[in-house]
């Protein structure tokens, strides 16, 4: 373990300590004797591959595991996190991946779940709480009206109102668990000032992220957390980006975007003019063999309703798609897979995996009756299903225990090679890739792009899109940028900048 | 060889649970009366069980993909007394009354998948009004009164035994239970049940036709209500308005005890025949000792909420029992 302490600006009181945290599953050592101090009014940026431990070490923090070893000090004094309520209490505000906000309320009633104000009579006072709310709101400059219902809200803004709300909450640590995932790149912008005006106004913040290129623009400093332990603290001036993913994982950054180029002549795919009725508004373009063609765009400038579109998802009313040289259209998922269409949603989670179903069994949804004992016998092989899965596992490397658990037992990582397993079973020859790599680790995302390499390798082709444009960039050939459902530009990845896409965009 | 074993043990323990829940309350009753373990007592049984079992099977496959029906009691009356008249006053043969009544409770089952699977109204509404308009319509046979002796010898069809041994009930149990166990591993609307209960979203973006699955899942329903009033019409020869009241939930309690978990997607077959015979177990059990009508519901209840909190629960639970276990040794 090496830990090189950097005291961040020198004068600055340590506000929490943590000492020999280690905590401990069965069979596994989460945290091993980690020790960090947090200074007050700091930004401190968390990273880590996935399973490093920086989720159980926010746990710890809020009060939600109680580590076996290692002690708490919170201004110095040594304090026990028995509960989620005590670290409340302590100031400790934890805005999580998945949203604690109710999606029916407003975003008033939000911010004082749990602490309605009420007046004299003991009832609701909905006035006072309105007033407090946007008062709350146009000091942190969040352009929200407080009355508007959170399912109204687009995934930024409700972000946001969960930071005000742990403002509210008078959160002096508050601690943001992957905050970007489901945000475009002003979006980001917009809470990275908002998080640099908390941490102004005295509020120390913990930022735990996967994108490091994000992490480095708005920390004081960073700590890099591997396997459970520490494996590094620095000042942000201090380090480059190469040294944090070195630290991380050992690899050099060189290797971390691992793009082939295999793009052939013939055209696959060839979209004429569509139009739909949420928001894809007369779009045009061609996917070759062994391209990948990356989508640009901000949330809501049509990059997922296009790739329902050609899916048969959404209707089209006007335009024309020519698949394999041959028009198609598409009236239900269905026919797209039978034609040869793959799509990997944006969300796992909620539209891409059966966590009632285990590994083999979710790699073979798209296809059943390849699983047939032959055309009159359509009895389901369930061997053949398992030496198929074997056999694709190969390749993609997923747990070999993911065989016999539900997916909902597995990884970020391992879920997102169960649904590329999926489609890899379906022969598809046409991949739509929404969002691939969103929230699994560099690991993981490496073997993504590997596979992306080797389907491009197999004149496959990819419609991918990704709000990391890093990674945009880096695995496309083609950019489409994306304005208000309509391409503004198609360009060779390589003559794309990436200030240049984030501005255009705008 | 350690991957083996543990998928051996993964589904073993996927029906171990109710299993001994059955055997569990089994021998509890053996010990109250001694004339549980008579064989005329579970032949008895044997027979109370056939109809909540077939009827469940339906059930249980609506749960499956995340719905629920609760007009299948209703659609028990309603097939008994249409299949009464045809055969009865309507000249009808025997096979013919037995296709209808089964051919007629896939119709309603169908009736309760258009409004739920097509229309989208909540299935808890639909198979409500369902539950509603079978009984009603029921009553519009023979002015509303059971007919009675609807054929000779009808009775063979629930009471007769195979080879003088085996009761008839019993085979008809193990048929449909097996081929339903298979349907679901082996068939590819098996796995497509199992998928649109688990994910409906991730289901219809798999390919897979969400409405016409759950379409189906309810024709099942209906048809084995079919099945199931064959046995209730023979058990008395006879049909009636009333037949098969709170019936669907008793059903749906098999179903539950069972382990199958009523948000869709799990539960196994097989487990609801232990549910629907730890229901009649305890059922005639308290029979048995005279226990009054209002204890036996309350008792019944008990049990569907202690299933459930063990299914539910199965973790601690056994992590509890690990620690009592350590401390006497």
């Amino acid at each position: 373990m090496i830990a090189v302490y950097i005291s961040f600006p020198m004068k600055a009181k340590v506000f929490w300590q943590l000492k020999n945290i280690t905590m401990f599953f069965p069979g596994v050592v989460a945290l091993n004797n980690v020790s960090l101090d947090i200074y007050k009014g700091e930004i401190l940026g968390l990273v880590g591959e996935n399973g490093s431990g920086k989720s159980t070490l926010i746990k710890c923090l809020s009060g939600i595991y109680q580590p076996q070893k290692g002690e708490f000090y919170y201004q110095g004094k040594p304090v026990k996190i028995s509960s989620s309520m005590l670290a409340r209490k302590l100031g400790v505000s934890t805005v999580y991946q998945e949203f604690s906000l109710v999606p029916t309320l407003t975003v008033t009633e939000n911010i004082f779940l749990g602490r309605l104000m009420k007046d004299k009579k003991g009832f609701v006072d909905w006035g006072t709480m309105y007033e407090k709310t946007k008062s709350i709101l146009d000091t942190l400059k969040i352009d929200i009206d407080p009355n508007k219902i959170i399912y109204n809200l687009s995934v930024a803004e409700q972000q946001l109102v969960e930071i005000a709300k742990g403002y509210t909450a008078n959160g002096s640590l508050v601690i943001l668990d992957e905050p970007t995932t489901a945000l475009t790149a002003p979006d980001i912008k917009r809470l990275h000032e908002l998080l640099r005006r908390l941490a102004s106004t005295g509020h120390t913040i913990i930022y735990i992220s996967h994108r490091i290129n994000e992490v480095i623009e708005v920390v004081d400093r960073i700590a890099v957390l591997k396997n459970g332990e520490l494996a590094g603290i620095a000042n942000i001036s201090e380090i480059t980006m190469n040294g944090i993913v070195k630290m991380m994982s050992g690899r050099h950054i060189a290797e971390h975007y691992p793009k082939q180029c295999n793009v052939q002549n013939e055209v696959i795919l060839k979209v004429e003019n569509i139009t739909t009725e949420n928001g894809v508004n007369g779009v045009s373009f061609e996917i070759r063999k062994g391209e990948v063609f990356g989508l640009a765009g901000l949330l809501g400038s049509g990059r997922t309703e296009i790739a329902r579109a050609l899916f048969g998802v959404d209707k089209i009313t006007s335009g024309k798609i020519y698949f394999k040289g041959k028009k198609v259209k598409f009236n239900n998922p269905r026919q797209a897979i039978e034609a040869g269409i793959a799509y990997i949603t944006e969300n796992r989670k909620t539209d891409g995996l059966f966590f009632n179903l285990n590994g083999p069994k979710n790699s073979t949804t798209a296809k059943i009756k390849k699983l047939f004992r032959s055309n009159r016998l359509r009895i389901l092989d369930l061997k053949k299903e398992c030496k198929i899965y074997d056999e694709s596992n190969k390749k993609l490397k997923i747990e070999p225990m993911s065989k016999y658990k539900m997916v909902g037992f597995l990884s970020g990582g391992n879920q997102q090679k169960v649904v590329v397993s999926r489609w890899l079973f379906s022969e598809a020859d046409f991949f739509i890739m929404d969002e691939p790599t969103q929230g699994i680790d560099i690991g993981a995302r490496l073997e993504v792009y590997n596979i992306i390499n080797e389907l491009m390798a197999a004149s496959k082709s990819i419609l991918l899109i990704s709000s990391d444009y890093l990674e945009l960039i880096s695995m496309s050939d083609t950019i489409g940028n994306l304005k208000f459902g309509r391409i503004t530009s198609i360009k060779d990845a390589k003559d794309v900048d990436k200030k240049l896409i984030i501005n255009s965009s705008v | 060889m350690n991957a083996k074993l543990k998928k051996k043990s993964i589904s073993v323990s996927n029906f171990i649970g109710p299993l001994i829940a059955a055997l569990l309350v089994a021998v509890v009753v053996g010990f109250t009366t001694d004339r549980f373990w008579d064989l005329d007592n579970l032949n008895n049984l044997a027979l109370a069980v056939s109809i909540i079992a077939l009827l469940s099977i339906g059930s249980t496959l609506v749960i499956f993909i995340g719905g629920i029906d609760l007009s299948v009691g209703s659609m028990i009356a309603l097939i008994t007394m249409a299949m009464s008249t045809l055969l009865k006053f309507g000249g009808w043969p025997i096979a013919a009354g037995l296709l209808f009544a089964v051919i007629l409770g896939a119709i309603l089952g169908a009736f309760n998948g258009v409004f739920t699977a097509y229309l989208r109204v909540p299935a808890f509404i639909s198979t409500l009004a369902g539950l509603s308009i079978f009984r009603g319509a029921a009553f519009l046979f023979n002015n509303g009164s059971p007919i009675f002796s609807i054929s000779e010898n009808f009775e063979i069809i629930f009471y007769g035994k195979l080879f003088g041994t085996i009761p008839l009930a019993f085979i008809y149990v193990a048929v449909f239970y097996i081929f339903f166990i298979l349907f679901m591993k082996y068939s590819k609307l098996g796995r497509e049940i199992y998928a649109v209960g688990g994910n409906e979203t991730a289901a219809k973006l798999s390919g897979i036709n969400v409405k016409k699955v759950k379409f189906i899942a309810f024709i099942i329903a209906g048809a084995m209500a079919g099945v199931a009033s064959i046995l209730m019409a023979s058990r008395l020869n006879s049909g009636s308005p009333n037949y098969g009241s709170g019936m669907e939930l008793s059903a749906i309690a098999a179903a539950v005890i069972g382990g199958a978990s009523l948000s869709g997607g799990r539960g196994n077959i097989i487990n609801t025949l232990f549910g629907a015979l730890t229901i009649i177990i305890v059922q005639n059990g308290m029979n048995l000792n005279a226990v009054p009508t209002s204890l036996q519901g309350i008792t019944l209840g008990l049990i569907i909420l202690i299933a459930v909190l063990i299914d539910m629960w199965k973790a601690e639970v056994a992590e509890l029992f690990k620690k009592l276990i350590k401390k006497k040794v």
